[in-house]
C-alpha cells in the first residue's frame, strides 16, 4: 500500500497529470462525501453567479437612477447616520462564524469532540445572529417602503434583486445554521467517534462530516464577500 | 504487408517475454495491477418489496425507474406531436384543437421532449444502470441521495403532467417560455399553467442535481482497480462530459425560473419593461427580457449537449462491438467529447441572433459556433472510419447506428447554416429549424436510445429482443423520421414560419399543403410503429430467446457481472481488476475475436494489444 | 509549498495559529473594504478597491478556510477551470447591459 499514501506522490502539475491519468480515484485521498460538497459547491456558485449577473444586467440597463446603498442601509446612532453600519456588523459576525468553524473543522479532525462541538455551536449561533440581523434589514426597509415590486428611493429592481439575493443567500445561511445545529447535537452524542449509522442514509458517520459542514459554511461566508462588494459597496 | 508488420513487432515482442521469464513470477509481474485505494462500499440492501423495488438504492432499479417514467412523458410528448400534426396538415379537422390548445401541445411537447424525456433518459435512465456497472462500482457512491433524486424527478413529472389539468391548462408559451408574453394574460395558461411547469423544472434541477453528484462522483472517485479514465468505455465519457454540463447548466436555468415566478407572482420587474395592455400601463416596469433568454440559452445550449454527448458515447461503443473493431482514435473521441462540452458554455447566444441583442455578438457566436463544429465533424469521421472495412454485424443495433450517422451528419450540416448570423437571419424562426433540431437532436439521439435498448436489453432482462421485429422498427422509424424531417428543410426555405397554428389563405398555402399534409400522415405512422417496439419489449420479456452470458461478445464489464442480469452490488464476492481498454476486437494474436476488460495480459501474451 | 504540503496533510490537520492569522487579516479586509464606503471613494478607485478586497477575501478564505491551499492541483483545477465560463459570461452580459441602456435612452429620451 505504500504507492497510496498520499506523502509519495508528486505534487503540482506533474502530480495532477499523474492523479488523472491513475485508476480508481482522481481526487487522491479526499472522501466521496468531500467532492460530493465541493461539486455541489460548484453548482451553487454557478447558481449566485447567474443570480449576480442578472443584477448587473438589471442596474445597467434600467433608466431609473438607481438608490445610493450607502444612503438606504445606513442606521442612525444618536441621530447621525452611520453608512452601511449594519451590514458591516453583519459581515464581522459571519466572518467570526467562518472562523469558529475553521477551528471546529481542526479540532474534529483531532478528536477533540468537547472543543468540536462548542465551536460548531458558536457558529451556529452566529449564523442565528447573522439571520436576525438580516431579518431586521428587511423589515426596516420594508417599513420605508420597498419591496419586491416597488422602490421609493428609485429603480423597481433594487427592491427586487434585494430581496432574492439576500434571500436566496438568507435561506443559504438557515440551511446551514439548522445543520449547525443537528452537527452540534451529534458531535457531543459522539457519533463521529463511534461511527454511529445515520438516520436516513444508514452510512457510517465520520468526522470528515465536520470539515463537509465546514465547505458549506465557507462557502455562505463566501458568497456574502460577493454580495457585500457587489450589492452594497458597489 | 501483414509480414512486415509482424517482423517490426517481433524483437519487442522478445524482448518483453525474455524479461517477463527471466523473473521468478512471469505472469503476476505483467498482470500487476495497483492495490485497491478504499475500502468495500458500505451498501443499504433492501429486505421487503418496498425498499427492493420502490424506495430502492440500488443503482439499477433506479435506473430502470428512471427509465419507464422517461418514456411514459416521452409517450405524452409524442401525442402531443400527433395533435400539432393533424392540425398543421388538415386544419379544423379536429374540432378541439384550438389556437389556444395548439400552443399548449407545441409548449409542452417541447419541454417533455429534451427535459423530462431526452434528459432523464439519457443520465437517469442509461447513466444509473450502466455508469457503476461500467466503472466496476458495486453501486453509485450515494445511493441514498440516489433514491431521492428519481423520487424528485417523479413528483417534478407529476407537477409537470399536473398541469394539463388546472384552471386554464398547461402554459402555451413556447418550449423557450420567453417573458413577457410567458406570464401576460392572453397568452394560454399565464396563471396556474406557466406557475407549475416553472415549479416542475426548479423540482427537476433539485433531482437532476443529486443524481448527477452521484454520477460525477462515482465516475471519478469510485472506478475498480485499473479501470484509469483513459481506459473507460466511451459511453462513461459522454454520460460524464453530460452530467458535469449539467451540474453548471441547470443553475442558470434555475435561476431564471426562479425569476420569472417571483416576476409572476410578486410582480417583480426582472424580465418585464413597461407593457401597456390594452390600453392600461400594467405595474411592471424597467426589466429586461433578452436578461432572460440569454439565461436561458446559457442553460439551454449545454442542455442539447447534455442530449447529444450521451448519444455520442453510447454509439461508439456500440458501433465498435457491432463493426468488431476498436473505435478509431479513442483518445481524439475522448477529447472531442471533452472539448465539445467546454466549448458549449461559449456559444449560447447563436439561438438569439433575431433577439435584439448587442449585434456585435453574433461575430463571437458565430466563431465559437463553428469551431464547436470541429471536435463534432471529428467524431463523425472516427465513427465512419471505425466502420471502414470492419467486420460489420447487420443487425438491428448497428442499423439504428448508422441512422444514427445519417441523421446526426444531416442535422449537424444544417446547423453549420444556422449557425452563420446571415443565414440564420432569414432562416430563423422557420421549418428549417424545425427540420435542424428535430434531426439533430431529436432523431439521432432516439436513433442511439432504440439501438442502445436493442443491445443493453439482454443485460437488463436476461433475454434478447425479436431481430425480425427490431428490423420492420428500424426501417419504419428511419425512413418515416425522415420522410416527416426531410420536407421541413424546404418548408423551410419557402419560408412557412413555425409555430403558427393555421397558415389561413397566405400565400405558401398551396405550395405547402400538400407536404404538410404528407408529413402529418408521415408522422402518424411512425408514431404508430413505436407499437412494435413497446410489443417487441413486452413480449421479449417472457418469450425472448434467452440471452446467457455477453450475447453480444462485448469487452466493457457491464456483462462480465458473476450474476445476469446482475444483483445487488453487481460484482458477487470480488470487485472486477482492469487490464486493458474495451475496445480490443479482432486483435492479431488473440484465439478469440475480443479481449475482455478483465482478462490479464499473461492470458493474451502472443497478442497484438493496443497499450491502453 | 512542496514542504508544507509534506508536513501538513499526514495529519491532515494544521496549527491553530494559520486559521487565527487568516481570520485576523479578513477581519482587516472587511474593515479595509467598508473604509471605502466610508471615505466615499468614487469612481475607477472605488471599484478598483472593492473588487482588490473582494478578490483578496475570497481567495483567503477558499484558499485557508476551505483547505484549497492543501488540497491536490486536480481538485483545484477542477473547481477553478470552470469559472471562465462565468468570466465570459460576466463580460458578455456587461456588453449586453450596455447595449441596452443605450438603445434605451436613443428610442425612448433623446428619439431615435
Amino acid at each position: 500500500m505504500s504507492d497510496n499514501s498520499l506523502n509519495n506522490l508528486p505534487g503540482g502539475f506533474k502530480g495532477m497529470s499523474q492523479d488523472m491519468g491513475s485508476d480508481q480515484t482522481v481526487f487522491k485521498g479526499v472522501q466521496w462525501g468531500k467532492v460530493m460538497m465541493w461539486i455541489f459547491l460548484l453548482s451553487d456558485t454557478f447558481i449566485f453567479s447567474c443570480f449576480l449577473i442578472s443584477y448587473m444586467k438589471g442596474r445597467t440597463s434600467t433608466v431609473v437612477d438607481w438608490p445610493n446603498t450607502s444612503e438606504v442601509f445606513s442606521l442612525h446612532v444618536n441621530g447621525v447616520p452611520v453608512p452601511l453600519l449594519l451590514i458591516a456588523i453583519m459581515t464581522f459576525v459571519l466572518i467570526t462564524s467562518s472562523g469558529t468553524m475553521a477551528l471546529a473543522v481542526k479540532y474534529g479532525y483531532e478528536k477533540n469532540r468537547k472543543m468540536c462541538g462548542w465551536l460548531i455551536l458558536a457558529t451556529a449561533i452566529g449564523g442565528l445572529t447573522f439571520v436576525g440581523m438580516q431579518a431586521f434589514e428587511w423589515s426596516k426597509l420594508i417599513h420605508e417602503g420597498v419591496r419586491p415590486w416597488e422602490n421609493p428611493f428609485g429603480a423597481k429592481q433594487f427592491g427586487s434583486f434585494f430581496f432574492m439575493i439576500t434571500g436566496f443567500h438568507g435561506t443559504h445561511v438557515s440551511i446551514g445554521v439548522i445543520f449547525l445545529f443537528i452537527y452540534s447535537r451529534k458531535v457531543f452524542r459522539g457519533d463521529f467517534d463511534k461511527g454511529k449509522r445515520g438516520f436516513f442514509t444508514s452510512m457510517k458517520s465520520d468526522y470528515v462530516a465536520i470539515e463537509i459542514l465546514g465547505l458549506y459554511w465557507h462557502f455562505v461566508d463566501l458568497v456574502w464577500v460577493f454580495i457585500f462588494a457587489f450589492f452594497y459597496l458597489w | 504487408m501483414s509480414d512486415e508488420y509482424n517482423q517490426k513487432n517481433t524483437p519487442i515482442k522478445a524482448q518483453s517475454s525474455e524479461t517477463t521469464s527471466g523473473s521468478s513470477g512471469s505472469s503476476k509481474d505483467i498482470d500487476y495491477v495497483r492495490p485497491a485505494e478504499l475500502p468495500e462500499q458500505d451498501l443499504y440492501h433492501g429486505h421487503s418489496f418496498i425498499t427492493k423495488w420502490i424506495f430502492c438504492q440500488d443503482a439499477k432499479v433506479i435506473g430502470v425507474q428512471y427509465f419507464l417514467t422517461a418514456v411514459f412523458t416521452g409517450i405524452v410528448g409524442l401525442v402531443l406531436s400527433w395533435l400539432m400534426r393533424l392540425q398543421l396538415g388538415f386544419p379544423e379537422l379536429v374540432p378541439f384543437i384550438t389556437a389556444e390548445h395548439y400552443y399548449q401541445f407545441v409548449t409542452m411537447h417541447g419541454m417533455i421532449m429534451v427535459v423530462y424525456f431526452l434528459t432523464a433518459l439519457f443520465l437517469g435512465g442509461f447513466g444509473n444502470y450502466l455508469i457503476p456497472l461500467m466503472v466496476g462500482a458495486r453501486d453509485m457512491v450515494f445511493p441514498y441521495v440516489n433514491m431521492v433524486s428519481f423520487w424528485m424527478f417523479f413528483i417534478a413529472v407529476c407537477v409537470l403532467m399536473a398541469s394539463f389539468f388546472v384552471p386554464g391548462g398547461p402554459t402555451g408559451a413556447g418550449w423557450t417560455l420567453y417573458p413577457p408574453q410567458a406570464i401576460l394574460p392572453g397568452t394560454p395558461g399565464s396563471n396556474m399553467g406557466i406557475i407549475l411547469m416553472l415549479v416542475s423544472l426548479s423540482l427537476f434541477v433539485i433531482g437532476f442535481t443529486m443524481g448527477g453528484l452521484n454520477y460525477i462522483i462515482t465516475i471519478l472517485q469510485a472506478r475498480t482497480r485499473g479501470m484509469t479514465l483513459m481506459r473507460m468505455p466511451l459511453t462513461i465519457w459522454g454520460i460524464f462530459t453530460a452530467t458535469a454540463l449539467a451540474m453548471l447548466a441547470f443553475p442558470a436555468l434555475l435561476v431564471s425560473c426562479i425569476m420569472m415566478t417571483l416576476d409572476k407572482m410578486l410582480g417583480t420587474s426582472f424580465f418585464m419593461p413597461t407593457i401597456l395592455q390594452a390600453g392600461e400601463v400594467l405595474s411592471y416596469g424597467g426589466g429586461s427580457p433578452v436578461l432572460f433568454q440569454h439565461l436561458f440559452w446559457f442553460f439551454g445550449h449545454p442542455e442539447v449537449y447534455i442530449v447529444a454527448l450521451p448519444a455520442f458515447g453510447i454509439v461508439s461503443d456500440l458501433i465498435s462491438v457491432h463493426a468488431r473493431k476498436n473505435i478509431f482514435g479513442y483518445r481524439m473521441m475522448v477529447w472531442a467529447i471533452v472539448g465539445i462540452g467546454a466549448l458549449s458554455f461559449f456559444v449560447w447566444a447563436h439561438h438569439m441572433y433575431v433577439s435584439g441583442m448587442n449585434p456585435w455578438f453574433g461575430f463571437f457566436f458565430a466563431t465559437t459556433t463553428l469551431i464547436i463544429a470541429v471536435p463534432t465533424a471529428l467524431k463523425v469521421y472516427n465513427w465512419i472510419i471505425t466502420l471502414f472495412r470492419a467486420n460489420i454485424r447487420m443487425n438491428t443495433v448497428m442499423l439504428f447506428c448508422l441512422g444514427f450517422i445519417v441523421t446526426f451528419v444531416n442535422g449537424g450540416i444544417t446547423g453549420i447554416f444556422l449557425g452563420n448570423v446571415a443565414v440564420d437571419i432569414p432562416l430563423s424562426d422557420t421549418y428549417f429549424v424545425i427540420a435542424h433540431f428535430h434531426m439533430v437532436m431529436g432523431i439521432a439521439p432516439l436513433m442511439v436510445i432504440m439501438g442502445a435498448v436493442y443491445h443493453w436489453f439482454p443485460l437488463v432482462t436476461g433475454r434478447m429482443l425479436s431481430e425480425k421485429l427490431g428490423k420492420w422498427h428500424f426501417w419504419f422509424t428511419f425512413l418515416g423520421a425522415y420522410s416527416i424531417y426531410f420536407p421541413m428543410h424546404y418548408l423551410g426555405f419557402i419560408g412557412v414560419p413555425r409555430r403558427y397554428f393555421e397558415m389561413y389563405d397566405s400565400p405558401y398555402v398551396t405550395s405547402a399543403t400538400g407536404m404538410n399534409e404528407f408529413i402529418t400522415v408521415a408522422a402518424l405512422i411512425v408514431g404508430f410503429s413505436q407499437l412494435i417496439f413497446i410489443y417487441n419489449i413486452v413480449t421479449s420479456l417472457s418469450i425472448g430467446k434467452p440471452a446467457g452470458k455477453n450475447p453480444w461478445k462485448a469487452n466493457s464489464l457491464e456483462w462480465l457481472t458473476p450474476e445476469v442480469p446482475p444483483a445487488h452490488g453487481n460484482w458477487g464476492e470480488k470487485l472486477p481488476v482492469i487490464h486493458r481498454w474495451p475496445y480490443d476486437f479482432n486483435v492479431p494474436g488473440a484465439k478469440e475475436d475480443y479481449i475482455t476488460q478483465t482478462t490479464p495480459p499473461s492470458e493474451v501474451i502472443s497478442a497484438e494489444v493496443e497499450k491502453t | 509549498m512542496n514542504e508544507i504540503e509534506n508536513k501538513e496533510t499526514v495529519a491532515s490537520t494544521h496549527k491553530i495559529g494559520i486559521y487565527l492569522w487568516i481570520w485576523g487579516l479578513l477581519f482587516v479586509l472587511s474593515f479595509f473594504s467598508y473604509m471605502v464606503d466610508w471615505f466615499q471613494f468614487q469612481g475607477l478607485l472605488r471599484w478598483t478597491l472593492i473588487l482588490i478586497f473582494m478578490f483578496l477575501k475570497a481567495g483567503l478564505i477558499m484558499a485557508f478556510f476551505m483547505h484549497l491551499f492543501w488540497e491536490r492541483y486536480a481538485l483545484v483545477n477542477v473547481l477553478l477551470w470552470p469559472m471562465t465560463a462565468i468570466a465570459c459570461f460576466i463580460g458578455l452580459m456587461a456588453a449586453e447591459a450596455k447595449y441596452t441602456v443605450l438603445t434605451r435612452l436613443l428610442y425612448f429620451f433623446t428619439g431615435g
